[in-house]
């Protein structure tokens, strides 16, 4: 089995954000980045069939701008055997991340590709879905346990109310859940490891994707400021607070 | 600031992550248990910590001295016992048997000993020798087949779990320092109970003695006797720039813990961060940080560049801990009476720092080599 994991630069989960003062966006200038907490699983699972001797060949993938391959040799330092890394500077929207994996799994026929179930710096939690529709594969989102018997995976699905499996044919797509693994720490042989590892670099043109962006964004605004509490002296005062500022009761 | 290359960058995400998600919610205990922290400092070397400085043919990693430093700094902001643990094992207690081990030693010890499997100490300072190794008077005199011991080494890192010791012992009719490499198991060794310390409370460290110990010659790791002062020579840059890097990690935590605690704690109606006098001290503090950083990556970087180093890792080695002492200090004082309660990790920052300002050579030592560079 082939296995194709898409991992994805953002700003780390430890940064404190803030929002630029022209209200375009978040400051990503000498802010940290790492790799998506969601895409370390997906990566981390892919290592795990490979160690398994499930997975033949784990092929990690990534899109974006400067700094791009360093999140990819991350992956590589995990365990991944090989980088592609199409550079783009233009803000990539969820389709168009869609596109260029539809037009990579063209290319590379993975049997199984695994994504965060979303990123934490945009939250779309839309990828892996497009994607899945893309190719018309079967997708199983938001994975929570992986279980491989033939040409057939068992996904383990954390819903509402408790756990879901689903039995996919594949190829298919699959996006992780928090409860998947927990992912490793890349030590430091398999860093230096990584360093003659390949990657591949490739533009949206050589895949022929149009990745121009469909969606304005207006405007991004800090979220607004919690108000200090106040210490109520009695439960009536409480009562009285509650029907007529709060009007809840 | 420094430039880093991506491995670096890698190597201190891996460390910093480690530190922040396993090492931190440990630390406490791990000192509380006043035990060598084995499964700590073996997660360490199963990710490479104790294998770094060593050639890849050597089973290690071959990274030069920044990298090796940024991953200290951060293991040393979550534990110093961890820190001085893992630094005493890759840096120290394997060295000599890499470097001059034949091939049963470098086997049976050494291999084992970047995993963990075997623990290494080293033995220089004596009960009248500490500062003034010229002092040492372990005794080696040469009988059929090795050597026979005779001596008492004391604070000796690691002692009470260590399986080989490398020894600094006097040898040969000039009676020269040369060094020599002891098994756990040898006739006549025998290891004290651990010093009760005031700081680096996981850190066991114990008076070992030989009486009439019985050293194959095979376990003569000084190819010519009397080249021990050489060898130690060569060691100690590294060693000092290494500490001055334990330094710079136990500042930034001090100086974390007092940003953030500064903004929390209220009086007179605000926080105290709104003093001016508290926002001076951080001040403070964080420019002996920067300062404590820049220096000593800067000797690293001199080491790592074949350079000569000796008086900038000795400079870097007295400014940073001493730096380090006073950003711990400072941090205290903004804690108050809470930096002097156990419950919060200042006073352990407090406690453990001052082990940077003794091991390499304490600063006083420090000053008479930097002046020496100096032609005084
Ligand atoms: C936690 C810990 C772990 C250690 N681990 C090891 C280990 O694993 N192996 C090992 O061999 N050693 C170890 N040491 C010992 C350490 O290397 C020595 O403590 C250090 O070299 C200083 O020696 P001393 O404590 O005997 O101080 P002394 O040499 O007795 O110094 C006392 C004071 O006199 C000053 N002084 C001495 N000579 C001069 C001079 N010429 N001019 C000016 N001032 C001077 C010193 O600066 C100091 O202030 C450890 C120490 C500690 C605290």
């Amino acid at each position: 089995m082939k296995i194709m994991v898409a991992v994805k630069r953002v700003i780390d989960y430890n940064v404190k954000i803030r929002v630029k003062n022209d209200e375009t966006g978040v400051e990503t200038a000498n802010v940290k980045m790492s790799m998506n907490p969601f895409d370390e699983i997906a990566i981390e699972e892919g290592v795990r069939l490979a160690e398994a001797g499930t997975a033949e060949e784990l092929v990690a993938v990534s899109m974006g701008g400067d700094g791009t391959q360093e999140t990819i040799r991350t992956a590589l330092a995990m365990g991944a055997d090989r980088g592609i890394h199409v550079a783009s500077d233009e803000a990539l929207e969820p389709l168009a991340v869609a596109k260029l994996l539809k037009a990579l799994a063209d290319k590379e026929s993975p049997d199984l590709i695994i994504l965060g179930k979303q990123a934490i710096d945009d939250d779309s939690n839309q990828t892996g879905q497009m994607l899945a529709a893309l190719l018309g594969w079967s997708q199983g989102t938001f994975a929570s346990k992986l279980e491989f018997d033939g040409g057939h995976v068992s996904v383990t699905r954390e819903i509402d109310g408790g756990l879901e499996t689903l039995r996919l044919a594949m190829p298919a797509v699959i996006t992780t859940d928090l409860r998947l693994n927990t992912p490793r720490y890349a030590s430091l042989p398999n860093i230096m490891k990584a360093k003659k590892k390949t990657i591949d670099q490739m533009s949206p043109e050589d895949l022929g994707v149009d990745v121009t962006p469909r969606l304005t964004t207006l405007k991004v605004v800090e979220p607004a400021k919690r108000e200090a509490g106040v210490m109520v002296e009695t439960v009536e005062e409480l009562l009285d607070k509650l029907k007529n500022e709060a009007k809840v009761i | 600031m420094l430039h880093l290359t991506e491995e670096q960058i890698a190597v201190r995400d891996t460390f910093a992550r480690f530190t922040d998600a396993e090492i931190i919610p440990a630390a406490e205990a791990i000192d509380e248990a006043h035990e060598y922290p084995k499964a700590m400092v073996k997660r360490l070397a199963d990710l490479g910590f104790v294998g770094m400085r060593y050639p890849e043919e050597a089973g290690g990693s071959g990274v030069d001295l920044v990298t090796c430093c940024l991953a200290l700094e951060e293991v040393a902001r979550g534990s110093m016992s961890v820190a001085a643990c893992v630094t005493m094992q890759a840096l120290m207690g394997t060295k000599f048997l890499e470097m001059l081990g034949n091939d049963d030693i470098r086997e049976r010890l050494f291999k084992p000993a970047l995993a963990l499997d075997k623990i290494g100490a080293i033995c220089m300072t004596e009960p009248d020798a500490g500062s003034d190794l010229a002092s040492i008077s372990t005794r080696a005199v040469e009988t059929d087949g090795g050597y026979i011991l005779n001596g008492a080494k004391t604070w000796v890192t690691s002692a009470p779990v260590a399986d080989f010791f490398t020894v600094f012992a006097r040898a040969g009719d000039e009676d020269k320092l040369t060094i020599f490499l002891v098994e756990k198991d040898f006739g006549g060794l025998v290891i004290g109970r651990p010093i009760e310390k005031m700081g680096v409370w996981a850190l066991p460290t114990s008076e070992v003695a030989f009486n009439d110990c019985f050293v194959p010659a095979s376990h003569r790791l000084s190819a010519e006797i009397g080249d021990g002062e050489e060898h130690l020579r060569k060691l100690l840059s590294e060693i000092r720039i290494a500490t001055a890097v334990l330094g710079v990690g136990i500042a930034r935590a001090a100086l974390d813990e007092a940003v953030r605690y500064a903004g929390e704690r209220k009086q007179f109606g605000k926080p105290i961060n709104r003093f001016q006098a508290v926002q001076m001290r951080l001040a403070d503090m964080a420019t002996d940080l920067e300062a404590a950083r820049h220096i000593s990556y800067h000797a690293a970087q001199l080491l790592d560049a074949g350079a000569p180093h000796r008086k900038e890792a000795s400079m870097a080695k007295l400014f940073a801990t001493e730096a380090a002492a006073r950003v711990c200090d400072n941090a205290a004082r903004i804690f108050a009476s809470y930096g002097y309660a156990m419950e919060y990790p200042v006073q352990r920052f407090l406690r453990d720092v001052r082990f940077t300002l003794i091991g390499g050579g304490t600063s006083d030592i420090l000053k008479l080599v930097i002046a020496k560079e100096l032609s005084v």
